[in-house]
């Protein structure tokens, strides 16, 4: 079992769009993959679920762990970690 | 009697023809399935799941080909929650229990539907009417039904309708969209939007005042409903069609040729890109070159700065789609403030946007300018045009002076870097210099400035923010935000006058620009160049054309002289008014 802890850097969090290309990127792997919202405290969601990562109410500013179990579990974490310490849109000037 | 109900516009255009109720809870008449086991229960709901799945790929699908990549997204994301385990491993939970298929699939949409209900998020909230209509699609495909659509070309109206109604009614059948909910930003809106469908949203009463299929008629620019419209009615709405079709086909007319007021005051009429994949738009919507390229968007989404030989592609790219007769002004990577870029590895700051941002990066992230600099250089000598820069965030005379000789340094790198190459086009001999004009004391020291540079932009938003000591991103101080303001306006007006003494031009990219409003104020304040985002050029030109050049000096004037925004903004809008 593999578990990271990522500030999330992003603006828009985890909802709509950025939640999407979350669950498309843990669905691509092989483990089972957890999204839990340490912030919220809500309890861990599957990171395939785009109802379960949505509901985890993810903003910028939460901290999140990813725990990933199975024969890829390092290589989701890292993926998932990196999108969630992505650089945010920015509003017009 | 026809009664009229106001709403919000959300889709321009008029439409009249018979009401269409879409009712969400239709499925309450769906006819139970039956299963030998819950094994084939489990087998058909997965089976349906798919289908649904993969309907709502195929319609995301052809609205990426119809050039709709946000719709497209919207109904992307239903075809991801149509196989969400959150949904179908509860539903196949309660078949196990004895549940009937549809049953179980509609009471897991509620869970799922209710979970982000419960939210204290109106925007994740909304995707629950999302969930609800994926699973009123899985229940169609697991009872062999189809979607209740009109047999005619109607209105359809409703509290909100689903994205996927919308995407997949055949064209001709809607003829327009009236809700008594949802919002000029929700899906629903967008859509009707892209599909060029008159919408009007949030008609309170709406549902109430109408029965059956009564006809009703209804402005999706005004954002009025008229249920059983009479003959006077519709008369007034068909001499409301007939004179923005004259507006729409003189805006569309004066595409392609360079925008002045009606005494022949040319005013330069820009784009604002922020990848050179804007370009085309623009040049199709008859951009004459481009006020802003907003770089730093190169810089972001990304874990390392773009290479040298990166930019130089990109920019040549912006160039090339221009030619030689439109410029194309490149904006130094305005970074800090809200744009941070987490490589950079730089301290929080408590204000960012008093922080080190754009210009200020010069002391400690000076390559990162330099490099920028020397791409551009490139760029302009493979292109083989005159390259035009500017920086945002210049504050002081220092700042200009850093700008220019980082500019000229990155000129000497690259002469070097080429001197030992067997083939390099010529490097050109200047590079068109200018600085934003955002910060109070570059309004103020702008008569120092303009001996330094070539030109002047003026970025209203900032401006303003900086002028009112109002964050822009605070949305309770929103009515600080218009750009109209006097104070803002008298700021441009000292900008304008220190750049005319040193005979340079001054162009204007923010927001206000684009605003019909503004950019009649900014023109009659003395502005060169406006520089909008390509959507707005039809409206900023067709604005121009209908007054001459004394007719906005008067106008800049009274806005000038105004006590607050409102004030000036109605001057502003009395004169449009007058015009129609």
């Amino acid at each position: 079992m593999r578990s990271i802890e990522v500030g999330v850097r992003s603006d828009a969090g985890l909802h709509a769009r950025p939640a999407a290309a979350f669950v498309r990127i843990a669905s691509g792997f092989a483990s089972h993959v957890l999204l839990e919202n340490l912030s919220t405290g809500r309890p861990a969601v599957n990171a395939r679920s785009i109802v379960g990562v949505l509901s985890a109410g993810v903003e910028k500013g939460h901290v999140v762990r990813i725990t990933a179990e199975g024969k890829d579990e390092a290589q989701a974490v890292a993926a998932l970690g990196e999108l969630l310490d992505l650089q945010a849109e920015p509003v017009v000037d | 009697m026809s009664s009229s109900i106001a709403g919000l516009p959300a889709a321009p255009g008029i439409a009249v023809g018979p009401a269409w109720r879409f009712r969400p809870h239709g499925l309450a008449s769906v006819a139970p399935i039956s299963v030998r086991s819950a094994g084939e229960a489990e087998a058909r709901i997965r089976a349906a799941a798919e289908t649904a799945a993969n309907q709502l790929t195929v319609l995301a699908r052809r609205l990426s080909e119809m050039d709709r990549p946000g719709e497209a997204e919207i109904l992307g994301a239903q075809a991801m929650m149509a196989v969400d385990p959150a949904l179908i491993d509860e539903a196949v939970r309660l078949v196990r229990r004895g549940s009937e298929p549809v049953a179980a699939v509609l009471a897991a949409a509620d869970a799922s539907a209710d979970l982000l209900a419960a939210l204290d998020d109106a925007l994740l909230a909304a995707r629950a009417a999302d969930v609800r209509d994926v699973a009123a699609r899985v229940v169609r495909v697991l009872t062999g039904t189809h979607a209740d659509l009109p047999d005619k070309p109607s209105i359809v109206v409703g509290e909100d309708v689903p994205p996927s109604l919308l995407a997949e009614m055949p064209a001709g059948l809607l003829l327009g969209m009236a809700l008594s909910g949802s919002s000029p930003t929700a899906h629903a809106a967008i859509l009707a939007r892209s599909l060029g469908i008159p919408a009007v949203v949030a008609a309170e009463g709406l549902l109430e005042a109408i029965r059956g299929h009564a006809p009703i008629a209804m402005d999706g620019e005004s954002g009025e409903v008229i249920v059983d419209p009479i003959t006077a009615d519709l008369q007034s709405l068909a001499d409301r069609q007939a004179v923005r079709g004259v507006r729409d086909r003189a805006a569309a007319e004066l595409r392609g040729r360079p925008a002045t007021t009606s005494d022949g005051q040319r005013i330069s009429l820009m784009a604002n890109i922020r990848s050179p994949d804007d370009a085309a738009r623009a040049i199709e919507a008859g951009a004459e070159g481009v006020g802003l390229f907003r770089t730093e968007y190169l810089f972001m989404r990304r874990k390392s700065p773009p290479s040298e030989d990166e930019q130089v592609a990109a920019y040549r790219r912006a160039m090339e789609a221009f030619g030689p007769d439109r410029p194309v002004v490149i904006r130094l990577a305005d970074i800090g403030g809200d744009k941070t870029i987490p490589y950079l590895g730089r301290a929080e700051e408590p204000n960012p946007f008093l922080g080190v941002r754009a210009i200020r990066l010069a002391r400690d992230c000076r390559e990162l300018l330099l490099t920028q600099l020397r791409a551009i250089w490139r760029a302009a000598a493979l292109t083989g045009v005159t390259p035009h820069v500017m920086a945002a965030m210049v504050a002081t005379v220092g700042d200009v002076e850093t700008l220019l000789s980082l500019r000229d340094e990155a000129r000497a790198g690259v002469a070097e870097g080429a001197a030992g190459a067997a083939e390099s086009a010529p490097i050109p001999e200047r590079m068109v210099t200018g600085v934003m004009i955002e910060v109070p004391s570059a309004a103020m020291m702008a008569p120092e400035f303009a001996r330094l540079v070539d030109f002047f932009s003026i970025g209203t938003n900032d401006l303003t923010q900086y002028v009112l000591a109002a964050d822009r991103g605070n949305p309770s101080l929103a009515r600080l935000q218009d750009a109209l303001h006097p104070a803002v306006l008298r700021t441009i007006a000292a900008v304008i006058a220190g750049a005319k003494e040193a005979g340079i031009r001054v162009a204007a990219c923010g927001e206000l620009a684009g605003d019909p409003a503004g950019a009649l104020v900014l023109v009659g304040l003395g502005v060169d160049e406006l520089s909008v985002d390509s959507g707005s050029l039809d409206g900023v030109r067709a604005a121009l054309a209908g007054f001459t050049g004394t007719e906005l000096r008067a106008l800049a004037a009274k806005a000038l002289a105004s006590r607050d925004a409102e004030t000036a903004r109605g001057y502003a809008k009395e004169l449009i008014e007058r015009r129609r």
